[in-house]
């Protein structure tokens, strides 16, 4: 009678969670599918190791560290350039006020990353990749939005106003109008840059209904390719002067490689 | 042959049995190989390196497509360039007089000198890249959600000490690259509003990249940060186990 009463609970439980429109789980407390952690994980991890190992060794010694002429105070090489992880913000600070570019923009970046958790807590949808079939979409829909909007505005900074090939030429173009700095170097680009988030925003929440998370998805992602993307194109497509050219194709003699 | 214990070809199986019968073996290593269910949980809870795991783990963890590893490749490049750091400090002195030349010396005079140098270079880049892989996995994957918010906290700190530790390195060898590189940095600290000279002076050490500037980013290269980052790694580890291990679906 008592075990009839349990599997009626059950069904209803079942029932209630389908009308909801949600997966059937397994009761609270059921076991869930565990793995002694010798052998199964340990020979994951040492199998890892190793193969890491060898691959940082066989790079190690097919590439030299690279180590260019005696430190020279006097002596500026065109280009220079911060590493390679932080060479997105040398590519900002070509296009707007360097505080905001250097210091406002990443630690604001560093902030933001660091309160994630405190905006989206809802652990319905936590230890799944992209938490849904829609987060994948959100996702790519994100990837390929900035990348296109940010290469875009690359390459038309760099063409408008001054001289072809040099960044900042949005600003430059305001200058020669008579428009105060402060448009260009703060005001523009901060209202681009809210403005781009906030449509994107609105483009998940119009096209796929997105929750909390699905939002924080599309913008972490939209940081993701920002600073991935910054990188790739301060490293290896800005030239003597911070112009834009082709890595295998720079003035000079110069090789964005040989700095790496 | 009548002075060996047992016939010639039972001779390895014999010396094997006795080592490993030993005081000294036994003293060592507390059980034989792990083939059963009791002496592999007992390894995992024994051994000091091991007990950073449980003994047994859900699904996720031992899925390569959940973790990629990543974590772990994080720690084991920090590893690589701790070991490899420590060699390289024998043959450099952060001096403007003498750390170019050492470097040189590397590739040149020192046994193996050039290889440790570009195993710490590749190593390094390796590992800011899979710091930053990481964080990915952990945010697509949701895993910073409650109860593991703090742990995302110290994480994101951990991924500023890393870029910290590649970046004080990048001055070492003190060639146009390393010197021009920070001086952009110390560009940035320059932005600071109203208090630019004091920023520039307290990374720095100067208001243009000199030898005080090589002295202070030495120290915190070979012993700050990395102090810095054993902590919060440390902390970080433990935290995984006290938040429940893994992040699996709910």
């Amino acid at each position: 009678m008592a075990e009839e009463a349990g599997s009626l609970e059950e069904r209803k439980v079942k029932t209630l969670s389908l009308v909801r429109g949600e997966e059937a789980k397994p009761p609270p407390g059921a076991p869930i599918q565990k793995f002694m952690v010798w052998p199964y994980l340990l020979a994951i991890e040492f199998l890892a190791a190793v193969i890491c190992t060898i691959g940082l060794l066989i790079f190690s010694v097919l590439r030299n560290a690279p180590l260019k002429e005696l430190a020279n105070p006097d002596m500026t090489p065109n280009p220079s350039k911060a590493p390679w992880y932080l060479v997105g913000l040398q590519e900002l600070l070509l296009h707007m006020d360097p505080f905001l570019a250097a210091l406002l923009l990443p630690g604001l970046a560093f902030a933001l990353l660091a309160i994630i958790p405190y905006i989206d807590f809802e652990t319905k949808e936590s230890g799944r990749w992209f938490a849904s079939p829609n987060g994948v979409k959100i996702t790519i829909f994100s990837a390929v939005y900035t990348t296109l909007i940010l290469v875009a505005f690359i390459l038309v900074d760099s063409q408008i106003g001054g001289v072809p090939g040099t960044a900042g030429g949005l600003r430059q173009l305001l200058k020669t109008w008579g428009v105060p700095d402060i448009v260009g170097s703060w005001i523009l680009p901060v209202a681009i840059m809210l403005g781009l988030s906030a449509l994107l925003i609105l483009i998940v929440r119009l096209r796929w209904q997105a929750n909390l998370r699905e939002i924080v998805i599309a913008l972490f992602t939209g940081f993701v390719v920002v600073y991935f993307l910054t990188a790739l194109v301060g490293f290896l497509f800005r030239g003597p002067n911070q112009a834009l050219f082709l890595p295998w194709d720079m003035p000079h003699g110069y090789d964005p490689l040989s700095e790496f | 042959m009548a002075f060996l214990p047992v016939p010639l070809r039972d001779l390895p199986r014999e010396i094997n049995r006795r080592i490993r019968n030993s005081r000294a073996w036994k003293s060592f290593f507390r059980s034989g190989y792990p083939d059963n269910r009791k002496d592999q949980a007992q390894i995992v809870i024994g051994n000091v390196f091991l007990h950073l795991h449980p003994v047994k783990v859900p699904t996720n963890a031992i899925r390569i497509t959940y973790t990629y590893c990543l974590g772990g490749i994080s720690f084991l490049l920090f590893l690589i360039l701790t070991i490899t750091g420590v060699l390289l400090m024998f043959y450099y002195v952060p001096s403007v007089e003498r750390a170019y030349n050492d470097i040189q010396a590397l590739s040149t005079t020192v046994a193996f000198g050039q290889l440790m140098r570009n195993l710490h270079r590749w190593a390094a880049h390796g590992m800011v890249l899979s710091v930053f892989l990481h964080m990915m996995r952990v945010f697509y994957t949701g895993a910073y959600k409650p109860p593991r918010e703090f742990n995302w906290v110290i994480g994101v700190t951990l991924l500023f000490v890393t870029f910290g530790m590649s970046y004080t390195g990048y001055l070492l060898p003190w060639d146009q690259l390393g010197i021009w590189a920070i001086t952009i940095g110390l560009g940035f600290a320059g932005y600071t509003p109203f208090f630019g000279e004091q920023a520039k002076q307290l990374i720095f050490g100067a208001l243009e990249i000199n030898q005080d500037s090589l002295l202070r980013f030495y120290v915190l290269h070979v012993i700050g940060l990395p102090l810095v980052a054993a902590v919060l790694m440390s902390v970080h580890f433990w935290r995984i186990r006290r938040d429940g291990g893994i992040s699996t679906p709910l």
